[in-house]
């Protein structure tokens, strides 16, 4: 039939069904359902890529508009990072969610979120983006105020809503776009016709910001970020993870759609919009480290470390040089495991200790001495020191940046990236520091080995070891996206 | 035919307190039977029109009370059958907790057959007409509870609608002194060498008689009758005041300006620009009354003076894609408002809650009416894939088409208002569905799903939500077939 | 000439000597007189009506068979028949409907009394309709004056008597100014007779003579039959006048007697000194604005007012405003729009206060709004009827008020000048007349209210219910099938001139 349908449907009609289901289900035969659809979705997304056809028009919501798929390379690095983050934490909220109520409805919403991501990843057109864009938003914010505590729910509210306002400005370039484009179909290059010197073309200029600081919303970047501190903490560990690892990431996805796919890079180059679009993605990768400099709570502190990551990404984007770009990709992915794991990781740590700020966590490398080391490895990951994902990445970053023809942003960029890169140790390492070096005053007699269950340490290390990977081989990467990169910018 | 069409619902409504039932479900299959048979008839008019005009009266010159089918007509006559026969059957549901039953179906009976005379109206006068009978025959089914809010409103809703009607009873005048003709012609009937130089003084006619017919549509500023009204009994709220009253006030706004003064005439105006900001601001001043209010019903009623506006923005586009889109709206908001408003009253008829912050955790309690409730509100919300995001997408194309810098700001206040609508609608479905920690549900034990009466209407409406959202090509092509004259 | 043309001057005699004989019959022969007198004073009007609609021509009636200007002239045309007529149906109906309140109202011993004023009042009426003599005219205002005078005052209850003390000085003084006028009008012309001044008028005004005291002339005429017939800064005596006398005065001098006033001014102004001399004054400016005034103030009035009757009382200025809008605007539309609302007018305000008659009647005899809820269950045609009368008052179509409203706003738009103030008037003032009479229409069908009040049946209360009957189905000929009417106000202006 139509298999490129199948990693999207799958998962959505799973979740629709546990959420249906009136009975509550034995956690046995719960877990169990839920881990073999994950790895059985995950199975499909995989097979899909190597297997099937390419693109699919589903059906036509109006007479222009048809729901499209298509796969292309963005596609399979999307997916697969969705897939890897989906399946992980999601084999790890197994064991984190046993102290939570309504586990039911929580792997429901996780299903459909999954399936969700899967056709965003696969969505060949405008449209088709933005259904499972909003679809997205609306499926994962049960995630967030699972807890169902008061702070969650305005948390998840506040999410709503902010998202929600990001689709809508987006939405409003969608309408402009339509009437400028043939079609909303993503093609590599962009399709506008219109030159930014017309009148039109003056006006689309400003719904292509429009668009970036909409579909920015997503991505946490500046002005528009506040949701995301406020998220994080509130959701479960592995809702988090997949939040802030892959769920942000739609907004990174949706912004290299309409900027690379529909306008067209070189529309933009050289506008007051690329100079706005470089500053806000510059000015966030600095706000965001330094709250996360400041912030006592481990899971408040990596969300305003992802705030400011994503930006480097966005800066990647923003900048429309080749390297840059590639960077930018380089990182989605490895941002991707790297803060997926940071977030299982406190997770972990909330699951056995219950302690959530970092001044509390003295000695705690002695007592999870495996997840800790974990943690290390992929905080001189987040840092960017070699030879681990983080390095590859923020070094195309910097190399576009000093390339790219983008004036001043030149020298600033690369600062910003560094200077940021020095507060990312400062806020990431002292956990380690502290972990491990207690100090004098530690009392080692009251010290238990307090590593948790294997269901949060395996998916903590496979990922681990995955960004690890990335930084000692991203030759497979590169070469892989570089005929593919030169052909969008 | 159409004066059988239209009067049969308003013979089979008197006949209610007359005939003797012994038993209430036979009143019931009486009712239910005879807004059935009217609906069929009606459709089979529809399929089966033809162009002439069905002349009833003559008043004084060439004033006549006269029947056209057209493209208008069909979409509204038809949008009110569809509707009627479900609003009928959950009607009998919910007035079982009701007193005086025989004189509401009395009068909710009547109410159809006025609304088709609106709808089959060939010319302004004969709308007017209709127009006005539709409030006196409305007025008692606000009315219905007699309490003392129930007379306020009731009273408040006839002196707006009696006001605005007296305003639009002006713009009458204009055509029937400077048009050629009454009777609704796709394009205008001014006659432009009548006007000479008083273009200025029919614009503002234009403006005061749409702000006349805009009463009943709810646009600001007079629009606080229907969150009041919205004490009458749920099929009241839900198929009066969220379709065939607050419609019939855009449908004669579209007659206003598509058929009697003339897009033509009005493009690019002055008056245009006026009635396009007021329309505007509506659009979100209704939104955001709405997240104010805590009443689900009156929330629900300021959801609607938002949506009409948006079919009023549709229309002061004053382009055929404007019409389309329009009257896609008007459509497909009839479906997606009536389903929320029927779950509106199926939650007061189980529970007796009408508050916002008493619905914690009844989602789990009455999974039906808030699972449907949920796809109304992201309909309403414009969630692709959903009828909304059809009609809004029409909406904003015909603003982006229309090059009208003024209307660009419309879209962004349709969306504006689409973030709103998120936030009233949504808000409620979290509450229902997720309480918060440990909530207690004990008190919830007695909440159920209502029967098979309410239920059906609900899911036929869904499924229509959910059809217009997927396919909406056919329908859509007809709209602008309409908009375009074809018919 | 045909023996149809002394039906003017019969029906005239006729209520004039009734009224003197019913003064020696008993009570219940004195109804039936003044009864009959009514139906055969209808029924000759409406032979001439139809004589004259077949003649197409009016005719002039010499009393006496002495030609002018030693003897009295009556004339009679297609609107003066046609509007005795009405008058003839209005009073039967008003009588009919209000008869059973009689004896509540009025003492058993004035009852003889009662139906010598009703006759009287029908023959100056009829007088004023007819004559073609300005100083017949004033006689018979005088007549009218005094006989209104006596209906109001004949319910001997305190307030009456104020109120008909009051009516009585403002009616004077509006006569002495008629008069006044009249005095300077016979000193310029030499005539008396109507169409001997507007010859000499026209000669005047041509030669460019005495052109001030001409204007001082007219605008004292109209200045004394607006307050008679309560334009809006003059209608202090109205509410008190209509609010508290018999039910059959009431809505018989609010529906008739203000009414005759104004014929008898729209034959001044077409007859006496010419439709197009009139209209170059600035007195229709005048009255235009105080006419616009009156729809607002009026309705303003009743809105504050709770009291049902002189809420109805107040209605009247509104509508009179209405009536002088119409001639102000200066066109023939304008003028045919105010005739037609004197018919539709007179129609409403009657059918308005029989139908409030039954209302109080079911509320403990009690006026105010508060004892009025629910009414309109407890006496289902009262409430009905008065229903009708409100909607038709605000304009709903199939009412006779949408025609007027119709046709003012149709003659509005033809005057440059005063069409966006009369169109905007227009719409504010069905605003507030909305206001007022639907609050009191959703008042009596509020909720069930006291019910320590009885309910009344038709049974109880056929003549009254069928009274009812007829208003309303006389408000809703006028309303659909008001073409022929208009078209004969027209021919009958059309005579006029």
């Amino acid at each position: 039939m139509y298999p490129i349908l199948l990693p999207i449907l799958f998962p959505i009609l799973a979740g629709l069904c546990l959420l249906v289901y009136r009975k509550d289900l034995e956690r046995k035969l719960l877990t169990g359902i839920t881990g073999s659809c994950l790895v059985i979705t995950g199975a499909l997304v995989i097979s899909v890529l190597a297997l099937a056809k390419k693109s699919l028009i589903l059906f036509y919501l109006t007479e222009t508009l048809p729901i499209y798929f298509q796969i292309d390379e963005i596609s399979v690095i999307f997916s697969v990072l969705t897939v890897v983050v989906f399946v992980c934490a999601g084999f790890f909220a197994f064991a984190y969610m046993k102290h939570e109520q309504k586990e039911k409805r929580y792997y429901g919403f996780y299903l459909i979120a999954f399936g969700v991501l899967n056709g965003l990843c696969f969505a060949g057109n405008l449209i088709t983006f933005y259904l499972f864009f909003e679809l997205l938003t609306l499926s994962s914010f049960p995630l967030v105020l699972h807890t169902g505590t008061r702070e969650a729910i305005m948390a998840g509210l506040k999410y709503l809503f902010y998202s929600l306002c990001g689709a809508y400005a987006s939405l409003y370039g969608i309408y402009f776009l339509y009437r400028h484009c043939d079609t909303l179909t993503f093609t590599a290059g962009g399709i506008l016709q219109a030159s930014p010197a017309s009148p039109d073309g003056r006006f689309l200029l400003l719904v292509a910001f429009l668009m970036i600081l909409g579909f920015g919303v997503k991505a946490g970047m500046f002005p528009m970020h506040a949701w995301l501190p406020t998220a994080h903490p509130a959701a479960p560990a592995p809702a988090s993870a997949a939040l802030s690892a892959v769920i942000v990431k739609a907004g990174v996805l949706a912004l290299i759609r309409v900027i690379y796919y529909i306008f067209g890079a070189d529309f933009l180059r050289g506008s007051w919009v690329q100079t706005a679009w470089l500053t806000l993605a510059l000015v966030t990768v600095f706000m965001g480290s330094m709250l996360a400099y400041r912030e006592p709570v481990l899971k408040k502190r990596l969300a305003y470390s992802t705030v400011s990551q994503l930006s480097y990404i966005l800066f990647g984007l923003a900048v429309m040089d080749q390297d840059a770009f590639m960077g930018g990709l380089l990182h989605v992915l490895a941002h991707g495991f790297i803060k997926g794991t940071l977030f299982l990781i406190a997770g972990a740590i909330i699951f056995t200790t219950g302690k959530t700020r970092v001044d509390e966590l003295h000695g705690i490398g002695k007592e999870m001495p495996l997840t800790m080391w974990c943690y290390t490895i992929v905080s001189l990951g987040l840092i960017g020191i070699p030879p681990t994902g983080g390095f590859v990445s923020k070094w195309y970053l910097a190399i576009g940046g000093l390339a790219g023809d983008i004036g001043i942003f030149r020298y600033i960029g690369p600062a910003v990236l560094l200077i940021s890169a020095l507060l990312t140790a400062g806020y990431l390492l002292p956990l380690t520091i502290r972990g491990f070096f207690p100090g004098a005053d530690y009392d080692y007699n009251a010290l238990q080995k307090r590593e948790p269950a294997r269901l949060m340490t395996i998916p903590i290390l496979f990922m681990t070891i995955l960004s690890v990977l990335i930084g000692l081989f991203p030759n497979i990467i590169t070469d892989y996206l570089t005929k593919f990169v030169s052909s969008l910018l | 035919m159409i004066i059988c069409i239209i009067l049969l619902p308003i013979i089979a409504g008197i006949l209610v307190p007359l005939l003797p039932f012994h038993k209430r479900c036979h009143k019931e299959i009486f009712l239910e039977g005879a807004v059935i048979l009217n609906s069929i008839l009606v459709w089979y008019l529809l399929l089966h029109h033809s162009e002439s005009t069905f002349l009833l009266a003559h008043f004084t010159g060439d004033l006549n009370i006269s029947f056209r089918v057209d493209g208008m007509s069909m979409v509204f006559a038809g949008l009110v059958s569809g509707l009627w026969p479900f609003a009928t059957l959950y009607a009998f549901e919910y007035m079982t907790k009701e007193k005086h039953e025989n004189s509401f179906f009395l009068f909710y009976t009547m109410t159809y057959g006025v609304t088709l005379g609106i709808a089959f109206a060939a010319n302004l006068l004969t709308m007017y007409f209709f127009y006005e009978l539709l409030t006196l025959v409305t007025v008692p089914l606000v009315m219905h509870t007699l309490t003392r809010e129930a007379v306020l409103a009731s009273r408040k809703y006839l002196y707006y609608s009696l006001g605005g009607a007296a305003f639009a009873f002006i713009g009458l005048i204009m055509v029937i002194v400077y048009g050629n003709t009454t009777d609704f012609i796709l394009g205008g009937v001014l006659d432009l060498a009548k006007i000479g130089d008083r273009t200025n003084v029919l614009l503002l006619i234009y403006v005061m008689a749409f702000m006349g017919f805009g009463v009943k549509a709810a646009v600001c500023p007079f629009n606080s009758w229907l969150p009041q009204a919205g004490v009458a009994p749920t099929p009241v709220t839900a198929l009066l005041h969220a379709v065939a009253v607050v419609k019939s006030g855009a449908f004669a706004i579209i007659r206003l300006t598509y058929y009697s003064f003339g897009t033509e005439f009005l493009r690019g105006t002055w008056a245009q620009t006026t009635v396009m900001i007021v329309v505007m601001f509506t659009i979100v001043y209704g939104c955001s009354r709405a997240v104010k209010e805590t009443h689900i019903k009156r929330r629900l009623a300021y959801s609607t003076i938002s949506n009409l506006s948006y079919i009023l923005f549709g229309a002061v586009i004053m382009t055929p894609l404007g019409l389309t889109g329009a009257i896609t709206h008007l459509v497909f908001h009839a479906v997606m408002k009536i389903s929320s408003f029927f779950c509106a009253g199926a939650i007061m008829h189980q529970t007796d809650k009408r508050y916002v912050h008493e619905l914690n955790g009844l989602g789990y309690r009455m999974p039906c009416v808030f699972g449907i409730f949920t796809i109304s509100a992201l309909a309403l919300m414009g969630v692709p894939g959903l009828a909304g995001f059809i009609s809004k997408w029409n909406l904003a194309q015909a603003a982006v088409d229309s090059q009208n810098p003024l209307a660009y700001g419309g879209i962004a206040c349709l969306l504006i208002s689409a973030l709103l609508t998120a936030i009233y609608m949504l808000s409620i479905v979290v509450r229902a569905f997720f309480p918060g920690k440990d909530f207690d549900d004990s008190s919830l034990q007695d909440a159920h799903d209502p029967n098979w009466k309410m239920l059906l209407p609900l899911f036929v409406f869904t499924v229509f939500i959910i059809l217009f959202g997927i396919h909406s090509q056919s329908i859509v092509n007809f709209f602008y077939d309409v908009a375009a004259g074809v018919y | 000439m045909d023996f149809v043309c002394n039906f003017p001057f019969f029906s005239i005699l006729i209520s004039l000597f009734s009224g003197t004989i019913c003064s020696i019959l008993p009570e219940k022969a004195a109804k039936a007189v003044n009864r009959i007198v009514i139906a055969a004073v209808g029924v000759m009007s409406g032979i001439l009506l139809l004589y004259l609609l077949g003649t197409g021509e009016s005719f002039v009636y010499w009393m006496g068979h002495f030609p002018a200007p030693w003897g009295n002239e009556i004339r009679a045309g297609v609107l003066e028949a046609g509007m005795a007529l009405f008058f003839c149906i209005i009073m039967y109906l008003s009588m009919a409907g209000g008869a059973h309140k009689l004896f509540d109202e009025v003492e058993e011993s004035k009852h003889n009394l009662y139906y010598i004023l009703i006759n009287l009042l029908l023959s100056s009426l009829l007088a004023l309709v007819y004559t073609n003599d300005m100083f017949t005219a004033y006689v018979f205002v005088e007549i009218n004056t005094i006989s209104a005078c006596g209906l109001i005052m004949i319910r001997q209850v305190g307030r009456t008597i104020e109120a008909a003390v009051r009516y009585m000085i403002m009616s004077l003084l509006g006569s002495g100014l008629f008069l006044f006028g009249l005095c300077i009008m016979y000193d310029l012309t030499g005539h008396l007779l109507m169409s001997n001044i507007k010859e000499s008028v026209a000669l005047l005004i041509q030669n460019g003579e005495y052109q001030i005291p001409l204007i001082v002339s007219v605008t004292l005429m109209c200045i004394g039959l607006c307050i008679k017939s309560a334009l809006f800064p003059f209608h202090a005596w109205l509410p008190d006048a209509y609010g508290y006398s018999t039910v059959s005065s009431a809505a018989i001098l609010s529906s008739l007697v203000s009414k005759g006033y104004i014929f008898l001014l729209i034959k001044i102004i077409y007859r006496v000194i010419g439709f197009d001399i009139f209209n170059s004054t600035r007195i229709i400016d005048v009255l235009f604005v105080f006419g616009l005034m009156g729809m607002i103030f009026g309705s303003l009035s009743a809105i504050k007012e709770n009291d049902i009757r002189r809420m109805i009382a107040y209605s009247s200025v509104a509508q009179i405003g209405y009536i002088y809008m119409g001639f102000g605007m200066g066109t023939q539309a304008g003028m045919v729009a105010s005739v037609f609302h004197i018919l539709s007018h007179a129609a409403t305000k009657s059918l308005l206060f029989i139908a409030a008659i039954g209302l109080t009647e079911v509320s403990g005899g009690s006026r105010k709004f508060i004892d009025l809820t629910g009414a309109g269950y407890r006496n289902k045609w009262a409430g009905v009827a008065f229903t009708a009368g409100s909607l038709s008052m605000v304009g709903v179509p199939l009412f006779s008020g949408f025609i007027s409203k119709l046709l003012f706003a149709q003659a509005a738009v033809q005057v440059e000048g005063k069409m966006l103030a009369t169109l905007i008037v227009l719409g504010i003032s069905t605003v507030l007349n909305a206001i007022y009479f639907m609050k009191t229409v959703i008042r009596i069908y509020a909720t069930t209210g006291d019910t320590s009040y009885p309910c009344i049946t038709f049974k109880d209360m056929k003549v009254h219910a069928i009274v009812l009957i007829f208003f309303i189905l006389l408000n809703i000929i006028l309303g659909v099938n008001s073409q022929p009417i208009v078209n004969m106000i027209e021919q009958g202006l059309a005579m006029f001139a």
